[in-house]
């Protein structure tokens, strides 16, 4: 067979493990860095073709990660490829995720030139286990991930929920150095120092049975001890066993658990057994006949004694002869040598679809699993169905190729944020980052972000113009039916051929001896002095102080004084800012304090002497900037009812709060000005003018309203003063002294006369052809101008404000004329015309929305930019649920209801807000969730609703429509994400045959 | 693990007049939305003979950071002359900027800096009292020497600290394990000096 070693692997640090990527291009090798854990991912071609490894324009490392704080013990691909996940000393297990479109980047500070040509970023860190982690091992179908640690147990973690944890495995007593999963996923084994190799139930995640006998005799320990189940499922093999005090590799049959054959023949102990990932067959080509031999299954066996024997097993029998197969293996010297078998030596493998024939024929149908990933097994019994998973793999596999493509230009996709170069942003950094100072006088600077992370979290990045790849969800999703469904995988010899691999020493195949090595290093050490020439040459009297600096470069400082004052900045203020991202705006602390529960829009730096409605324009452009583009709706002003300057801030409080229980509610008045200007809409550009006591006629004072639209410009006069104005794009109504509300069109005709109001304006507001008035005895009342009728009537404020001293601080009239109280204790009610109520529509206090963590249900990133009067008022509070599953470990039934709950009230208040985007937006949501989670009945209820009676009845009080959507339309868009599931395939033909019916009718 | 990467400093306007403000363009990653700002600092050290001569340029405080990649520019103004032993002002001495999270350092970033006189009269005959309007500061920008330290970056203090005050058992467990325990050690020094050969090969 051919060898050939990887001299390029690196450096003089261990390697403790090693693992081939499943389509065979790249590999995966975890160890030592210079200060920290090491894995490093490494192109393949260039191992298994010489032509590859001369030609230098073929990229040999293609990503190095050294964010493992401690030495990696293992790394392990998942079986779909997206994922690699890796353990270390620093008893953490992180998962990695390719990230498509940030370019070539190093790791600052460490080996300089090499550019990590792909990019991996840790979507995952896993944290439960107490002490080193030494191996980790994907389930088939990548539904679970085990892990093993010197802490003494196994931990099972959900894979499609990270980090949640399904299962701690305890019963060993010792470290537990090694984990293989059965291939039909029945069962997990573990191998542990305490001299037992135990066998674990998937269905309960009880023991199954415990392995002891061979390894009464093991003395002395190793590092690792990592066992192999074999691909056909019938035997596993296990590292470290002794027979007759000569080490062995221990055979267990599956049948019954029988201990009778082993691998003998190494010198010293056995650390590590791996089985190849296929199922062989081989045609015997002596004589004329080619006749093939039973199916086996070929493993390598790796020992202390640094060698490595590779054996075949023919159908079971004893009959084990040392053959050949593709195997990489990784040594401690630092090196990773390959070893190349030809297909003759090898066999033919056999496909996947062979493979899960020959786990079928022998273990029946699904066995324990019953999860998501063994429902791919399942038979399809709709062509709809099946149409649906079709085409959600080969969106995945557009997605695929359309990320390939973009990493192809990534540097130029890197390059540009918001259409402006990197290198232009990069010239005026300086000029343009904003700084400001904290209430301490430090100075704060707000750095730019110039790429989103594609955890998986909806990050809160400021530019939006980067493409995302396709949600965790989805991907993870359809990762577990892609392998069944598609038989594209790996299809190239050299994938067959090159083997799962092992660790450990082994000296014939590692190409760099110890020596060499140390031969380097002592080369370097020699030639130190020298290396310092170029500055020593001129201050030869400075070698001594260059020693005396090294300290400088490593030592941390021992006390940094400053960061006391750090933490001790008000949080709440603090994270306000964070919040709100706000990053165009310096407030100084004391007042943001004094004013913050008046929400986010109190302009509070300006000077006293600004008009309010000035103020109110400052603020729209600040709310501009801070969405990083202009609203789109218009008409969804958000009115401030904050005050005119911070001076009076604190009597205005008081004079909006409720200071005795009874009916002495009392809104401000805005006061009498000379003149003032409010801009209605940016697109089309429309503002009002207001001056008042402009001309004098007869004795008699008039005051002017002018209006322009799109330069068009209108005016008329009102005889008394106007305290406020607003106006939407159908209407422009003015409040004026003595309690008259006028009301114009759009061209200045006059549509009512005056109206009365009960009591004095304090807010006026309009949207469409709603005007909505609030006055100052805290009443609201709402008027639609077109129709002619009264929305909501001389609705009191009391039920809503009463009981506490809380300000109204933020009002909204959506474009259904349903009006929405912010107020300052973070709830926002609207009031619902039909039931004559107020419902809470928003709590930014509410433990629901920091509990619920539903990011596996988003379609997309861009899901979140959901706009409409929901999101407007509800603020976007993105990353709650992402905090709340960090901060308190919530089990996972608590948290499926607290999301459950959440998701529930939010489908609600857009119902109730009338806001049918976001109805539609959040029940997509929650459906999605629900059929993530496997919530049947509330699935099933929406469904019904959402297809009413198939057949007509004159009793039925189905409304075909919500909120101006078409309830089987929703259905229909409903049906494709209940199709991601097969456990729903029932519900969904049903609905599918039903809306058929429909249809035909 | 942590949450904040250094990607990269540039070095900018360097070579510079002594006096001229420092200036680092620093990218960082961060892999989760930070609760808390980051505060940078920059360290001239005065003199190799004591930490007393260390002068804190500036401390900036970084912040509101989501998760994802960021840059900014860090200026701080030059080092006090005064506060510089007259002998330690011209040659090789050193630049630190330095991270922290919640008051714990978890980067060191070094760039040796030296300090000559541009004109070759003053460089032979270097005056007793230095004249620090005549020296340009050159940073080795090709040479950053970075130390990163373990810090807790999780809110939840007492948890990580038992974690790590079991651990020493662990390891003398492992060490049994025929494990080069050397190389799990900190072997930075070592290798920051070879590190330092190579640049300084590229240099010539």
């Amino acid at each position: 067979f051919g060898l050939e070693a990887g001299s390029w692997t690196n450096a003089h640090q261990p390697i403790f493990s090693v693992d081939i990527h499943p389509d065979g291009t790249k590999f995966a090798t975890g160890g030592q860095g210079q200060d920290s854990g090491k894995v490093v991912i490494w192109n393949m071609s260039p191992v298994l073709q010489e032509d590859d490894e001369k030609d230098e324009n073929i990229p040999k490392m293609l990503c190095q990660m050294d964010n493992h704080l401690a030495c990696v013990n293992c790394v392990r691909w998942s079986n779909s490829g997206m994922y690699l996940a890796s353990g270390g000393d620093d008893k953490l297990i992180m998962v990695w995720k390719r990230a498509t479109y940030i370019g070539p980047s190093t790791v600052f500070g460490s080996s300089g030139k090499l550019a990590n040509v792909e990019q991996w970023r840790c979507v995952s860190i896993l944290r439960n286990h107490s002490g080193d982690v030494m191996d980790v091992a994907w389930s088939p179908h990548d539904a679970w991930l085990a892990s093993c640690s010197v802490d003494n147990t196994v931990v099972i973690w959900n894979a499609v929920k990270f980090p949640e944890i399904l299962a701690t495995l305890r019963g060993h007593s010792g470290l537990v150095k090694g984990l293989t999963w059965d291939p039909v996923g029945k069962y997990i084994a573990s191998q542990a120092d305490d001299r037992s190799l135990k066998v674990w139930r998937t269905l309960d995640w009880q023991l199954e049975t415990s392995i002891t006998k061979p390894f009464d005799e093991c003395g002395g320990t190793t590092h690792v001890l990592r066992l192999s189940w074999s691909p056909d499922g019938h035997y596993l093999v296990s590292a470290h066993a002794m027979n007759n005090s000569g080490p062995t590799a221990q055979i267990i049959e599956r049948e019954g658990w029988k201990t009778n054959m082993d691998f003998v023949g190494h010198r010293k102990a056995v650390t590590v057994v791996k089985f190849n990932p296929k199922i062989f067959k081989k045609k015997q080509k002596n004589g004329s006949s080619t006749k093939p031999s039973c199916p086996y299954c070929c493993c390598a066996v790796g020992s202390k004694d640094r060698s490595l024997s590779v054996w075949v097993s023919f159908g079971g029998k004893r009959d084990l002869t040392l053959n050949g197969l593709g195997i990489l293996v990784c040594s401690m010297d630092g090196s990773v040598a390959f070893l190349d078998f030809s297909q003759d030596e090898l066999g033919d493998p056999l496909s996947e679809e062979e493979k899960s024939r020959i786990h079928q024929s022998t273990y029946g149908k699904s066995l324990a699993i019953m999860t998501e990933a063994q429902l791919s097994t399942a038979v399809i019994e709709n062509p709809e169905m099946l149409k649906y998973q079709r085409r959600q793999q080969q969106q995945q596999l557009e997605q695929k190729s359309a990320s390939t493509r973009e990493t192809g230009s990534a540097t130029s996709v890197a390059g540009v944020v918001n259409g402006e170069s990197l290198e232009d942003i990069r010239k005026n950094l300086l000029k343009k980052q904003v700084e400001t100072r904290t209430a301490d006088g430090r100075r704060r600077i707000t750095p730019l972000c110039i790429a989103q992370l594609d955890t998986g979290d909806f990050s809160t990045a400021f530019f939006n113009s980067i493409p995302l790849s396709g949600s965790l969800a989805g991907t993870m999703l359809s990762s577990h039916s892609s392998p069944q469904l598609l038989p594209l995988d790996s299809s190239t010899p050299n994938s067959f051929g090159a083997s799962k691999p092992c660790t450990e020493p082994v000296v014939a195949a590692s190409a760099r001896p110890a020596g060499d090595s140390v031969n380097k290093d002592s080369m370097n050490a020699t030639s130190t002095p020298a290396a310092l020439s170029p500055s020593v040459l001129t201050t030869p009297s400075k070698i001594e102080p260059m020693k005396a600096f090294d300290s400088r470069f490593t030592e941390r400082s021992k006390a940094t004084p400053g960061a006391p004052a750090l933490t001790s900045v008000t949080p709440t203020a603090m994270e306000r800012l964070k919040e709100q991202n706000l990053v165009k705006e310096l407030r100084p602390r004391d007042l943001l304090e004094s004013s913050s529960d008046s929400d986010e829009k109190v302009p509070l730096t300006k000077p006293s002497s600004l008009s309010k409605r000035k103020l109110e324009l400052e603020v729209e452009t600040v709310e501009k900037k801070k969405k990083g583009r202009p609203r789109k709706d218009s008409r969804l002003m958000p009115v401030s009812l904050s005050v005119q300057s911070p001076a009076t801030l604190t009597a205005e409080k008081e004079a909006m709060c409720l200071s005795a229980p009874a009916l002495a509610l009392k809104l401000p008045i805005p006061g009498p000005q000379r003149a003032f200007t409010l801009q209605v809409s940016s697109d089309p550009s429309m503002y009002i003018e207001v001056e008042n006591e402009v001309t004098v006629v007869g004795g008699v004072k008039l005051s002017r309203l002018k209006c322009n639209r799109e330069g068009k410009e209108w005016e008329t006069v009102l005889t008394s003063r106007i305290l406020t104005a607003a106006g939407s794009c159908d209407v422009v109504c003015v409040a004026c002294e003595k309690r008259m509300l006028s009301v114009f069109s759009t061209c200045g005709r006059r549509l009512l006369s005056p109206i009365l109001l009960p009591s004095p304006i304090s807010t006026l507001h309009c949207t469409g052809s709603y005007v909505m008035a609030l006055t100052a005895a805290a009443t609201l009342s709402v008027w639609d101008v077109h129709r002619q009728v009264v929305v909501v009537k001389e609705e009191s404020l009391h039920s809503i404000l009463a009981g506490s001293d809380m300000t109204v601080s933020q009002i909204l009239l959506t474009q259904h004329g349903i009006p929405v109280m912010n107020l300052s204790d973070g709830k926002a009610y609207c009031f619902n015309p039909s039931l004559s109520t107020w419902n809470l529509v928003s709590d930014k206090q509410d433990s629901l929305a920091q509990c619920a963590d539903f990011r596996s249900s988003l379609p997309s990133q861009d899901a979140m930019l959901c706009s409409g009067p929901l999101a407007i008022i509800q603020g976007r509070t993105s990353n709650s649920g992402r905090q709340a599953a960090r901060l308190f470990s919530v089990p996972h039934v608590v948290q499926q209801e607290t999301t459950l709950a959440y998701l529930e009230n939010q489908v609600a208040a857009a119902l109730t807000l009338q806001s049918s985007h976001e109805y539609r937006h959040w029940l997509l949501l929650y459906a999605r969730y629900l059929v993530n989670e496997g919530f049947e009945y509330r699935l099933r209820e929406i469904c019904k609703d959402l297809l009413g009676p198939v057949h007509y009845s004159t009793g039925s009080q189905w409304e075909s429509t919500v909120v101006g959507l078409r309830k089987r339309e929703l259905l229909k868009e409903l049906l494709p994400v209940i199709g991601q599931n097969l456990r729903f395939q029932r519900l969904f033909t049903e609905c599918q045959e039903q809306l058929d019916i429909l249809r035909d009718k | 693990m942590a949450k904040v990467q250094v990607n990269n400093v540039v070095v900018l306007d360097n070579p510079s007049p002594f006096y001229n403000p420092f200036q680092f363009e620093i990218t960082f990653e961060c892999i989760e939305d930070l609760s808390e700002d980051l505060e940078w600092k920059i360290i001239y050290v005065g003199s190799a003979e004591s930490e007393e001569y260390d002068q804190v340029l500036d401390s900036v405080l970084v912040g509101p950071v989501p998760a994802g990649r960021h840059m900014f520019v860090f200026q701080a103004d030059a080092p006090n002359p005064g506060l510089i032993p007259d002998a330690d002002a011209v040659g090789v001495t050193v630049v630190l900027i330095t991270c922290t999270y919640r008051g714990q350092e978890f980067i060191r970033v070094g760039y040796y800096v030296n300090n000559e006189y541009t004109e070759t009269e003053l460089r032979e005959n270097p005056p007793v009292k230095p004249d620090f309007s005549k020296l340009q500061r050159n940073i080795l920008a090709s040479n950053p020497r970075v130390t990163r330290f373990h810090i807790n970056w999780e809110d939840n203090t007492e948890k990580l600290e038992d974690t790590e005050s079991s651990n020493p058992n662990l390891q003398s467990l492992l060490s049994t394990d025929a494990l080069p325990s050397a190389s799990k050690g900190w072997s930075t020094s070592e290798n920051s000096l070879n590190v330092m050969l190579e640049s300084h090969m590229d240099c010539m």
